[in-house]
């Protein structure tokens, strides 16, 4: 209820019966006035001028003929019926019409309509006889005229009521035609909140203002929807670049934590070599001044093949800290040593691996060893066999060129090498630690952590980079890029 | 003492009568030389028709000092409602050129215009001027 009061339509209605209530009264009592005062001055002119035509009249009948006609005159005028009473009084004579309807009045004369409630109008007036006066005293029924007043109320509040009627009803006809466009713009603005930002508020409307209105609401709403949608793709934008820097951010952390554990372990190695580096020379020599079959020279046999072992182990480690320089850099295409890799990968794989090799497509040459190439397909081709050996899987192998960002946010050609496995895949965990030396998720015994260590030392001693995507349950992918060789670089023999 | 009871009695009632009575009386100025006018003449005068006497013409002034008096004047005088009185003179002012009466609306205004002008003919109470001696009363018009 208070909904509908507090509405448009309601307030407007609200209005016009309140108009209706305050004024209708007034437009009644206001008319029914104008209609009383007419009649009154209507009915009491006739009176006044009647009753002088009837003293003068009077006035005009001879002398001897007066006492003898007085009663007939009277009579006369009040058979006319809107003489109710009439009577001569000459001192204490009194002639009254036969025919007067009412007694004597107990009263003086009347000035005003309906002045008494007698509903009877007297009127005195004065004849003049030859040597006196006589009195002429006359009634007029005020009935008809005030009939004629009640019906004329009557009418009058009857059009009173039309009137009010009529207003009400254009009223609830003019609330509806006003408040229309403004239900449609509420409801229209209603969706807009609900999201449905694409609807439209431009209204129909026979009211200019209110055409006006939604004209100014539709223009309103555009810059607004195009503001959003600026605002929006500018979020966006600013949230794909806040994740690239994070990634890039992350990506530098990892480049120099890596850089440092490698300028530590690299540091480490160099000075074990030099330790091992004698106790190699003089186990070896002590090795061949000894009769072979005797137990010190099965002694210092382990010696020496544990010194080979810990050498190989330094110079893994300083591959990955890129201290051992490349021996055989030249310009070389990459799908020769992978093929050689592979050849050797085949032949450690179980039944349950499925090797998969894309067409080896020649990529562009790249400036390196070789040989270190090859330790890292076998190196990553191992990984993957290692993550698929319980359960099998697939392993592919892929070549190609592509594109990226290089150091100065220029396009850079790059020789691609991914090799992907559908093993059990990593937590995002393990995925930030394993490129970390000594970092593996293997039994004891069963690996160094040095594998992928060693890849992404290579990998980066060459210029490239090495990303990998994986999930747990849905395997790994390993993307080497290496940058393309330029034509300055020397040119070797490449391997065919 | 019942005597004098009885005196102070009849004394008391012909007060009464003769303060009781009123009447409406046609007036003019004591030295004027209108003698008398009957009703319809003085209807004409105060319908703004010229009346002559002595060869000049007589000249209305509408007393309407008091309500009740003007009502008098119209019931008896011009026997009319007060908008049919005023259609009449306005009618006979643009079709005949008759005289508007002049409307006063103070009685000593009244008195002051009928003591200047001897042709002059007003109404009005006549214990308002029945002892005034500058005032002459022509006839009665009405009495109650």
């Amino acid at each position: 209820m208070e909904r509908v009061i507090n509405s448009l339509r309601g307030r407007l209605l609200a209005v016009v019966l309140l108009i209706n209530a305050a004024l209708a009264p007034l437009l009644y009592l206001g008319l029914s006035r104008i209609v009383e005062e007419g009649y009154a001055d209507l009915f009491v002119n006739s009176v006044r001028s009647y009753s002088r035509m009837v003293a003068d009249q009077l006035e005009a009948v001879p002398s001897q003929d007066f006492a003898a006609r007085s009663q007939d005159v009277l009579d006369d005028f009040a058979v006319s019926g809107l003489v109710v009473f009439a009577q001569i009084e000459d001192g204490t004579k009194r002639v009254r019409s036969a025919v007067s309807q009412l007694p004597a009045p107990g009263r003086g004369e009347d000035f005003h309509f309906h002045e008494h409630s007698d509903q009877a109008y007297y009127i005195s007036h004065s004849v003049k006889r030859d040597d006196h006066e006589v009195v002429l005293r006359l009634g007029f029924d005020e009935t008809p005229t005030l009939e004629q007043i009640a019906a004329a109320k009557r009418r009058v509040l009857a059009a009173v009521l039309a009137f009010a009627l009529v207003s009400t009803v254009l009223a609830i006809a003019l609330s509806r035609v006003i408040a229309r466009p403004v239900v449609r713009l509420r409801e229209a603005a209603k969706r807009i909140a609900r999201g449905e930002v694409s609807t439209e508020l431009l209204q129909h409307s026979s009211i200019a203002e209110m055409r006006e209105l939604s004209h100014h609401l539709e223009h309103m709403r555009r810059e607004l929807v195009g503001t959003s949608e600026r605002l929006q793709s500018e979020i966006r934008e600013r949230e794909a670049s806040e994740g690239k820097r994070l990634e890039l951010e992350r990506r530098l952390q990892h480049r120099e934590r890596i850089a440092t554990i490698g300028t530590l372990a690299g540091g480490m190695a160099h000075e074990f070599n030099n330790i091992m580096t004698p106790i190699l020379l003089y186990s070896q020599l002590a090795l061949n001044g000894t009769a072979q079959n005797g137990a010190l020279a099965s002694d210092l046999k382990r010696i020496v093949a544990a010194a080979h072992r810990a050498r190989s182990l330094v110079n893994r480690i300083l591959t990955f800290s890129r201290e051992m320089d490349s021996q055989e850099a030249r310009v070389f295409t990459l799908a020769p040593t992978v093929a050689e890799a592979l050849a050797l990968v085949r032949a450690i794989m179980p039944a349950n691996i499925e090797i998969v090799v894309d067409p080896l497509e020649d990529t562009p040459p790249v400036s390196g060893d070789p040989g270190q190439l090859h330790q890292v397909v076998v190196n990553l081709c191992l990984n993957a066999y290692h993550a698929m050996r319980v359960a099998g899987g697939r392993l592919t192998l892929r070549l190609g060129a592509a594109e990226h960002a290089g150091k100065g946010g220029a396009r850079e050609r790059y020789a691609m090498l991914q090799v992907a496995d559908t093993g059990h895949g990593m937590e995002p965990a393990v995925m930030q630690h394993i490129f970390d030396p000594f970092f593996t998720t293997r039994e004891v015994g069963e690996g160094t952590g040095l594998g992928l260590s060693v890849v992404h030392g290579i990998v980066t001693s060459m210029g490239g980079s090495i990303q990998v995507e994986s999930a747990p349950g849905r395997g790994a992918r390993f993307t080497v890029l290496l940058p393309v060789a330029t034509a300055l670089e020397p040119a070797a023999t490449d391997v065919a | 003492m019942r005597r004098a009871f009885l005196y102070l009695l009849l004394l008391s009632v012909s007060g009464l009568l003769h303060g009781g009575q009123k009447s409406v009386v046609l007036i003019a100025r004591a030295d004027s030389k209108v003698s008398d006018l009957d009703s319809l003449t003085v209807r004409k005068l105060f319908m703004g028709w010229p009346v002559l006497v002595n060869g000049g013409p007589l000249h209305a002034i509408r007393n309407r000092s008091d309500e009740q008096l003007d009502e008098v004047f119209l019931q008896q005088v011009v026997a009319m409602s007060q908008s049919a009185y005023e259609r009449q003179i306005l009618t006979g002012l643009n079709r005949q050129g008759s005289i508007r009466p002049e409307d006063v609306t103070s009685q000593e205004r009244v008195l002051q215009e009928l003591l200047t002008d001897p042709n002059a003919v007003s109404f009005a109470w006549l214990r308002d001027v029945a002892h005034n001696p500058k005032i002459r009363v022509i006839r009665v018009l009405w009495s109650e």
